[in-house]
């Protein structure tokens, strides 16, 4: 018995100590494929170039039927947003060369930034930004577009001199806010306009050096297709929510699910709702969340329970907005205001 | 005779009109060359009540001095490693900047430094100093695993065949298989210039400068990244990831020469011998024979900032490195004047750039340190905030939060005397990198069609000032 346990314990220590010379002497093998390592010099697939595979926070939603306010697109040298109800016939020579960055933590969105094609023949160019704020969510001091261009003419930097202050005006039978202003030095003029649609304020920025291009270029925007002001139907046909901010209280939630998180985040996550007919939640669209945190959040809201909202006597759809995570620091307003010349 | 004359004044014509053409076409002046005095200490000799101008003449040092596996006075390199100085790739236009003309990485690969190495092919003479990561882990038939996201780096050389190493013998990583699959992206080094005067903004001022930069008509929005511990900003590396000096020394030391500090405690292998738990051989670890971590504390040295880690005195010697300062610029042999860079400031700020490279987005908090770190205006040209770069600059790699298209809003101080630009150091022409600015998915598109709305002087006024800072 005892031989054969030293029998064992000398080949065991043989054992150890063959694989403890094997890692003083031996030279890391050639690693196997995978990891950090690959002797495959043609791989079938390439990773694609000017793809962004790996995201940050990031927007989504529940359906991909729902139209969302960052969908719209350039096709046939027309922009057309379902979520707008915006179709926008690009004046010639223009194109979208590149599409926007996703919507921000604070409700921004560029929906289209166009600039002159290889075939513009003008000595200036210029820029058609097409923006949208999320009313639900912005910490700018302001409510409708009139006071957020004021906002904007007050806090002008100091390079910058204002060449007309917003004034009201109809374009493409809208009520929109026209404000220009320009850089003596760069000699850039911009021309905004802002109109407030379905809880967004939707600004147009034009740019150039070239003021009759700039004239031009409102003369194709009268052009654009909007929806009807006030009105509950779109020009896709189908009906639109109300728009109500903050109506997730206490006062027309009636059941409310916490979300459970499963890692410890700090943005901000801007969460926009349908409620149907019915108090339920039949519509979530992420502004900017991680794919977890998207995933938590939809598992609960899909448990609230709202109040039915009436409108004229009638059930009628609600679309709000919800703040989850860290709530944004609110810009300060300086001198905004809400009168008009 | 007539017929002459004609071809002479056609030929006149033509030379003036090329002259004008030349006139007016814009041009990066280049790096600026002249002594601007960068390099310095921000503390002043005669209000320094605590003598921490000596903690940072120690961390200059130390920052300088060459790292050895073992059996030297400073050891603990590798075993994986990008280089074994800190002011190897730390030293365009003086020692904490970013990476010089003549490439050291260059001539590692088959000398003392890394001896059984080959130079990875982005690795060239003059070109940049770099870092590589691979976005993606390898399948096992070599192609990328684009649901495996890596992002770690990937460090250029081993100790293998090192004289200090014993026998520790390492593959470096795939970087040809990583390039045929494109699977693989650099960094450059960042200046840390002025880096004190960041580490001393507080959040309270970065967030009111963020809401103040809200009302733009640019389409620029942005956001920061932050600490997953405590919640509160990050603000150093590329994308914003690192918290603070301390850190980020740490890391650094760790990541790219192999040495584990108090911070970073254990020697790093590869990602991926991480994720299949493979790690580091163990004839490759405790190779400077004095067990982890290699750097600490020396509490039996003098005078006072000799006692730090190496860490700490990095820290130290990059928190009290002076903003770089501003210079004179020379286009094609004249100087530019004042006036013409004053302009170019101006339209910088009309256009858009200033939104995000924020010329001062702040005033620092009291410092505790020294008094030049306190209530003192941080003109860094950053808004420190991730935005989304677009499709053009996105390298997939993820960094806290912020995703593989963001990186924070490169601070500008020094830009006139750096020569590679953008994060992977892809170009060293100004006018390219401001191109590169716009792409599906960047926020600075239209900001970089203003650029190109400019005309041609105003456009060189823009070059000329940036090359100012």
């Amino acid at each position: 018995m005892r031989t054969r346990f030293s029998c064992s314990l000398l080949i065991l220590t043989l054992f150890a100590s063959l694989v403890s010379w094997g890692q003083a002497a031996k030279p890391q093998s050639i690693p196997q494929n995978g990891g950090d390592f690959s002797d495959n010099l043609q791989p079938v697939t390439k990773v694609p170039t000017g793809v962004i595979l790996v995201k940050g926070a990031w927007s989504s939603a529940s359906d991909s039927v729902t139209p969302l306010p960052e969908g719209g697109s350039v096709t046939n040298n027309v922009f057309i947003n379902r979520y707008f109800g915006m179709s926008y016939t690009l004046p010639s020579d223009w194109t979208e060369k590149y599409k926007g960055p996703p919507p921000s933590e604070s409700g921004r969105y560029v929906l289209a930034q166009l600039r002159p094609a290889d075939t513009f023949k003008g000595s200036d160019r210029g820029s058609i930004l097409i923006t949208a704020q999320d009313m639900f969510f912005t910490p700018l001091p302001g409510t409708n577009a009139l006071e957020l261009i004021n906002y904007t003419k007050d806090n002008l930097q100091a390079d910058y001199t204002v060449e007309m202050p917003p004034t009201q005006t109809k374009i493409a039978d809208r009520s929109f806010t026209f404000f220009a202003y320009w850089s003596p030095v760069a000699r850039l003029h911009w021309y905004v306009l802002a109109t407030q649609t379905r809880c967004h304020v939707v600004q147009i920025v034009l740019t150039s050096r070239d003021t009759k291009l700039l004239e031009r270029l409102i003369f194709d925007v009268n052009k654009m297709k909007l929806p009807a002001e006030d009105s509950l139907t779109a020009s896709t046909g189908g009906a639109v929510p109300v728009c109500i901010k903050d109506y997730a209280t206490d006062k027309n939630v009636i059941e409310r699910v916490d979300p459970i998180f499963t890692e410890h985040r700090f943005n901000s996550v801007p969460v926009r709702i349908i409620i149907n007919k019915e108090g339920e939640v039949k519509h979530i669209h992420f502004l900017s969340a991680f794919p977890d945190q998207a995933k938590a959040i939809t598992d609960a809201l899909l448990q609230w329970k709202f109040r039915r909202y009436l409108s004229n006597g009638q059930p009628a759809e609600v679309e709000t907005g919800i703040m989850f995570g860290r709530a944004l620091l609110p810009t300060t307003a300086t001198a905004a205001s809400a009168t008009t010349q | 005779m007539i017929k002459t004359a004609r071809v002479a004044s056609v030929f006149a014509l033509l030379v003036v009109l090329f002259l004008a053409g030349t006139a007016f076409a814009q041009t990066d002046p280049g790096v600026q060359s002249g002594n601007r005095g960068t390099g310095a200490t921000i503390i002043s000799p005669a209000n320094d009540p605590n003598g921490f101008i000596a903690f940072f003449q120690d961390g200059l040092v130390r920052f300088q001095e060459l790292e050895n596996v073992s059996n030297a006075a400073n050891v603990g390199l590798g075993p994986r490693f990008n280089s074994n100085q800190c002011s190897s790739c730390h030293s365009q236009p003086a020692i904490g900047g970013s990476g010089p003309a003549v490439n050291p990485q260059f001539a590692f690969a088959g000398s003392p430094v890394a001896p059984d190495n080959t130079t990875p092919y982005f690795i060239t003479a003059n070109g940049p100093t770099r870092e590589a990561r691979f976005p993606f882990f390898f399948n096992a038939n070599g192609t990328a695993n684009t649901s495996a996201a890596n992002g770690g780096v990937e460090d250029l050389f081993t100790v293998t065949g090192r004289s200090d190493a014993g026998s520790c013998s390492l593959t470096q990583p795939s970087f040809a298989a990583a390039e045929a699959a494109n699977n693989i992206i650099f960094r450059i080094p960042t200046p840390v210039f002025g880096a004190g005067l960041i580490e001393n903004l507080d959040d309270s001022t970065l967030l009111k400068n963020q809401a103040t930069n809200l009302n733009n008509r640019f389409g620029i929005a942005g956001a920061f990244n932050r600490n997953g511990n405590d919640g509160t900003i990050t603000r150093f590396g590329w994308k914003a990831q690192n918290k603070s000096l301390h850190i980020f020394a740490g890391e650094a030391y760790n990541v790219e020469m192999g040495i584990s500090n108090e911070l970073f405690t254990q020697d790093r292998p590869l990602p991926g011998e991480d994720q299949q738990s493979t790690g580091l051989p163990a004839n490759c670890l405790n190779l400077g024979g004095k067990g982890y971590p290699e750097d600490t504390s020396n509490p039996t040295s003098t005078p006072n900032a000799a006692v730090l880690d190496d860490v700490s005195a990095f820290a130290n010697f990059m928190r009290f490195l002076a903003p770089p300062p501003t210079g004179g610029v020379v286009l094609n042999g004249s100087s530019v004047s004042a006036a013409s860079i004053a302009t170019g400031s101006s339209l910088f700020s009309a256009i858009g750039c200033a939104t995000c490279h924020n010329p001062t987005p702040g005033t620092t908090q009291v410092s505790n340190f020294v008094p030049a770190l306190s209530n003192a205006p941080v003109n860094a040209f950053s808004d420190i905030e991730v935005h989304h770069m677009g499709t053009g600059l996105a390298d997939n790699v993820s960094q806290g939060a912020a995703g593989g298209d963001q990186f924070r809003t490169a601070p500008l101080w020094g830009l006139g005397q750096r020569i590679f630009l953008l994060h992977d150091g892809r170009t060293t022409n100004l006018i390219t990198a401001i191109q590169d600015h716009a792409s599906h998915g960047s926020e600075a598109t239209t900001v970089e069609e203003n650029f190109f709305d400019l005309n041609s002087t105003q456009q060189q006024e823009v070059l000329d000032f940036l090359r100012s800072l």
